[in-house]
């Protein structure tokens, strides 16, 4: 695994500091973890190696897989290429329209894709029928989950091998600046790029964190997938966790602007984490998101991944509220490049 | 003894099998599934399963997907159900009333309010599709306590060990679930299900009865021969009614000419039985 990690996936990412984008806010120091570097272009590759190997392991010759962005399709894909494994990944109906390059990469990779068209038609109903099929066929074929969501123990599975990123972010911050950064800023859909980040300074009780989900078209008008500010307590997809859902149980459907956010409901560590105050959930709306995604590419050169720029959104505001001595380091999730066409559209430039 | 072993206890002395039909509770109204439910009693259905309709139904194939997907549409609200049950009792219905649902709309409504909510309202049992045994005992002594016999799943690939934890809680019957997968008829039963009633027969006095995939009285016939007690039926079920959906008396008359096919094929003539084991 850690040498997979280190020939193929190019770990360690860099920790990078932004000089321009720390001059621009006039505030701390911002560090970007860049995930965006490792292969396949976010953090999804961290937890896909490492499950295609238990797959292996246990014998599977079949791996499935649900993605919204279609991040983490795109890493079981490569996973499944690399490793010899035959693989289907599932993918709603809306997240192929907004995320074509990555049905296209999928397919590229030996991939197929299932086109999902029940419900919203995004990553919740993928997930729906990547269960459906992994409870028809669990003897030959593995369920590879994409983040700390699910039955148990898939959110302790995907938490251990995306900690990583703090491992590697917490070292290097030591080295760079000989103590710990003040804050933590990660995206939160289902959360596993942000307890990846998190789970190695939850014992630092100096470093504050900070969770940042969807806040779609703002919290007020229903339209956003912010299931920690937002939500109720509540079941679903195996687990016990926080999720938006009517007075009745039954789920509502969930807006973002970032396709790899938009699902009702949160791993249940986040939901733990909130409710002990350890980390501090917030949110950025679709259009703040898409000013940082213009900030960044333009201050630093990094075009984030629209999930992302919702932390990078976050990180801007608490610029503000943090004395300028101090340090941040920021998840840089994911590479922007497969959102490029969604923004293009959306902006009208295209 | 409650109602669900009583009812198992009368159909067995006779030699036959137990039909169990499963209705989407709110397709595509809550007043149709009163008429169907008392159109399936009629047609000799021994228990009827209510099913409360979820957004997110994980455990079921397309045509319950669709069903309940209608159900919501039409503005399903769980309180619905309990309205229904207490219509179906009023008109006359003795047979027992098994609940089936996902949990999460039981843990918004409250628990105990909810099983409170469905003894008064005249349930004998609660199936809990997505709520491993490892979770389940607040509810369960919550149902107990109310009255309600807590109904369990077993699928093929249970272990045996699990299965005794399983069927240690367990009251009223045993719900085999014929082949790994969701709900939805299939041409032929599964292999898998003959091993599994067999295993879960030898391993239980309640009495077993087998579902998913059961469409045809030839299903239920082989189900019964592999000596399951009864057989559950459901998406077949709904199949016969919802492409007649628009014109109610046709779509209630399929129902019941549907389930009386599958009750006939319960009756006795099947030669290994479970009650004839014992």
């Amino acid at each position: 695994m850690n040498g997979l990690l280190r020939t193929y996936a190019g770990r360690p990412t860099p920790l990078y500091f932004c000089r321009r984008l720390t001059e621009r806010l006039g505030g701390p120091r911002i560090y970007l973890k860049r995930e965006d570097l490792a292969h396949t272009g976010s953090h999804k590759i961290n937890n896909a190696l490492g499950q295609a190997l238990m797959a292996k392991r246990l014998g599977k010759r079949r791996v499935i897989a649900e993605t919204g962005a279609g991040q983490h399709g795109v890493a079981t894909a490569t996973a499944c290429a690399l490793l010899g494994l035959e693989c289907e990944v599932y993918m709603g109906e809306v997240d192929v329209q907004r995320q074509r390059l990555n049905c296209f990469r999928m397919n590229l990779l030996g991939a197929k894709v299932n086109v999902v068209k029940t419900g919203s038609r995004t990553l919740k109903d993928a997930i729906n029928e990547a269960m459906r099929e992994y409870a028809a066929s669990s003897d030959n074929t593995h369920y590879l989950i994409g983040s700390v969501v699910g039955p148990h123990p898939y959110p302790t599975i995907v938490r251990d091998l995306q900690s990583v990123i703090g491992r590697e972010a917490r070292e290097q911050f030591l080295a760079a600046e000989g103590r710990l950064p003040n804050a933590l800023v990660a995206c939160v859909g289902g959360g596993s790029n942000a307890i990846g980040l998190f789970h190695a300074f939850v014992d630092d009780s100096d470093v504050a964190m900070y969770g940042v989900e969807a806040g779609g078209e703002g919290i007020e008008t229903g339209m956003h997938s912010a299931s920690v500010c937002a939500g109720t307590k509540g079941v679903l997809h195996g687990f016990k966790s926080l999720v938006l859902q009517s007075s009745d149980g039954q789920i509502n459907e969930t807006h973002s602007v970032a396709a790899g956010l938009d699902y009702p409901a949160v791993g249940p560590e986040h939901a733990f984490l909130g409710s002990s105050g350890r980390v501090k959930y917030v949110y950025a709306k679709d259009s703040e998101a898409l000013s940082a995604f213009h900030m960044l590419s333009e201050t630093e050169g990094i075009i984030p991944a629209l999930e992302s720029a919702h932390a990078v959104a976050f990180a801007a505001k608490l610029s503000k509220e943090m004395p300028s001595n101090g340090a941040m380091i920021v998840n840089l999730s994911g590479r922007g490049d497969k959102d490029v066409n969604q923004v293009a559209e959306m902006e009208g430039n295209l | 003894m409650s109602r669900i072993e009583k009812a198992f206890r009368a159909v067995l002395s006779k030699g036959d099998g137990a039909f169990i039909a499963y209705v989407c509770t709110g397709d595509p109204d809550p007043h149709f599934t009163i008429e169907q439910a008392v159109r399936l009693s009629d047609a000799g259905a021994d228990i009827l399963e209510l099913g409360i309709p979820f957004s997110d139904p994980v455990a079921d194939g397309p045509v319950i997907q669709g069903a309940m997907n209608r159900a919501l549409s039409g503005g399903f609200a769980t309180e619905h159900i309990f309205h229904v049950l207490r219509s179906v009792r009023r008109r006359g219905v003795s047979k027992p009333i098994v609940i089936m649902t996902y949990y999460n709309p039981i843990l918004q409504y409250g628990p105990d309010r909810f099983c409170k909510a469905a003894a008064d309202s005249g349930a004998d049992g609660l199936l809990v599709v997505d709520l491993p045994p490892e979770e389940s005992a607040e509810l369960d002594g919550l149902a107990i306590s109310h009255g309600l016999d807590v109904i369990r799943l077993v699928a093929p690939s249970t272990s045996s060990k699990r299965l005794e934890h399983i069927l240690s809680g367990a009251s009223g019957f045993v719900y085999a679930v014929s082949v790994a997968g969701t709900t939805g008829a299939r041409s032929e039963l599964p292999s898998s299900a003959e091993e599994l009633v067999k295993r879960v027969v030898s391993m239980t006095k309640l009495p077993v009865a087998l579902g998913f995939g059961i469409s045809t009285p030839e299903h239920v016939r082989a189900a019964l021969s592999m000596g399951a007690a009864g057989v559950v039926e459901g998406s077949g079920l709904i199949a016969a009614y919802s492409s007649a959906l628009p014109q109610r008396p046709d779509a209630l008359d399929s129902i019941e000419r549907h389930a009386r096919e599958m009750k006939r094929a319960t009756l006795r003539g099947t030669v290994t039985r479970q009650s004839a084991q014992r």
